[in-house]
């Protein structure tokens, strides 16, 4: 039998690896809009005249980001089957991942709102629109685009962070680096091609992060 | 309302904090470990020679666009297939100072690439050698800029020594995880909403207070 050439079982095992890939790719666009609209909210709730949503919206957001997210994993995989909840494996990932998330969105978008100037805010509201509409027609529009980059860098912190998902085996590109490794024991081929993936996504993301953020950069100096 | 006996026993809460304490001690070695090698790493993305800068690019880009939880399973299986096991506190601690150096190091050059030139060539005019002007007059402002984004890296890292559960680091989140899961002192507890809700709350103040720190932190810098 002539000796394996290195990489031969990547090569052999491609179509696992790449499974487990898309199913990586699959949940983070899922959790990512599902944080980005409940981060949103709860952004925006951070800021409005009305204390008990504010005090909310703080609570919220300090207590996701002060907390390990695979916690968040295991209470949703582990813990609300004890309540008479279920979730899947994939389900589970898919919410923990969207809320724990969901904090640094809502801060960002708060950042964001924020940096629009106040006049635009009198100047609607002097107008006749509501405060909502306000925050719908005038001041969200202008916020996102200044968002956009952390946002973008958020889905790559996002992406990276669907690996946790392995841990309660949901069968994306980590778990099935894992399975190929127990049953072939070319740790290294196996988990440098796993993270050859990941970096795929990565670092083409970043890519193009950067590229926005030195865009708005331009336009923002050109205002 | 739930099953909370067990943390009504005083065994559980030494238990705990024991697993309190493999959590800091974790994450103090590979912050200190971090922020000597993040320094070194900025440090050689801004030389100009080209040995040096390409491969500190190469390892800032690379390293920091892979999973810290990637890098906690390789270092983990790596070392038990050629034969020289880590023991899993140590496997944390290199995985976790390999990916947030990398991260630390984007700070720092971001720190002292926020010192305006004017600095650097009054410091050079005055005849100091680039190790002196670093160490005396770009590296101390810099660092104070470099506090709140250090601290939240900080954050992040403790958070993530709670990954060293799945390679059976016997820290906070992997001790909960004993306590709701199969028996704990000889009973069955099965209560993993009310031991997650506990180990979080722990984790919170932990990661909480470091926060403050890095306020308190920045004001009196900012006074010096």
């Amino acid at each position: 039998m002539p000796p394996d050439y290195v990489g031969k079982v990547v090569i052999d095992n491609l179509p696992l690896l790449l499974e487990g890939f898309w199913i990586t790719i699959w949940l983070s666009i899922l959790s990512s809009l599902i944080s980005l609209v409940l981060g949103t909210v709860i952004g925006v709730a951070r800021i409005v005249p009305f204390r008990p949503l504010r005090s909310f919206g703080t609570v919220y957001v300090e207590f996701f980001r002060n907390t390990p997210l695979l916690i968040q994993l295991f209470f949703f995989y582990h813990g609300l089957p004890r309540a008479g909840i279920t979730f899947s494996a994939f389900e589970s990932a898919l919410w923990s991942l969207a809320i724990y998330h969901a904090a640094y969105v809502a801060e960002a978008v708060r950042a964001g709102i924020q940096s629009i100037h106040r006049g635009q805010m009198e100047a609607a509201r002097s107008l006749g629109f509501s405060y909502l509409a306000t925050m719908r027609y005038i001041i969200l529009p202008q916020a996102f685009a200044i968002v956009i980059p952390p946002l973008g860098n958020l889905f790559i912190a996002l992406l990276k962070n669907t690996s946790l998902a392995s841990t309660i085996a949901v069968a994306e590109l980590l778990y099935q680096g894992e399975v190929l490794d127990s049953r072939t024991f070319r740790t290294f081929e196996i988990f440098t091609a796993v993270g050859i993936l990941y970096l795929c996504l990565t670092l083409p993301l970043g890519g193009f992060v950067n590229l926005v953020e030195r865009r708005l950069a331009r336009a923002g100096r050109g205002a | 309302m739930g099953n909370w006996a067990v943390f009504g026993d005083t065994r559980t809460w030494i238990f705990l904090g024991n697993g309190l304490l493999v959590t800091m001690q974790v994450a103090l070695a590979a912050i200190i470990l971090s922020m000597v090698f993040g320094v070194l790493l900025a440090l050689a993305r801004l030389a100009r020679f080209p040995l040096i800068h390409y491969p500190a690019v190469a390892y800032i880009e690379g390293i920091r666009a892979l999973p810290v939880f990637l890098l906690i399973i390789y270092v983990f299986f790596a070392s038990a297939r050629l034969g020289a096991q880590l023991p899993v506190e140590w496997a944390v601690v290199l995985a976790l100072t390999v990916y947030t150096s990398a991260v630390n190091a984007e700070i720092v050059r971001a720190g002292v690439l926020s010192i305006e030139k004017g600095q650097v060539e009054a410091a050079r005019s005055l005849g100091l050698t680039y190790t002196q002007m670093m160490r005396y007059v770009v590296l101390p402002q810099a660092l104070q800029r470099m506090i709140p984004p250090l601290v939240s890296q900080f954050i992040t890292l403790l958070k993530d020594t709670s990954l060293g559960t799945v390679i059976g680091l016997l820290e906070l989140l992997r001790r909960g995880e004993i306590i709701y899961r199969g028996t704990y002192q000889g009973r069955v507890n099965n209560n993993p909403i009310e031991s997650l809700l506990v180990v979080s709350i722990i984790y919170f103040i932990l990661c909480y207070s470091l926060s403050g720190l890095s306020l308190r932190l920045e004001r009196k810098l900012a006074v010096g």
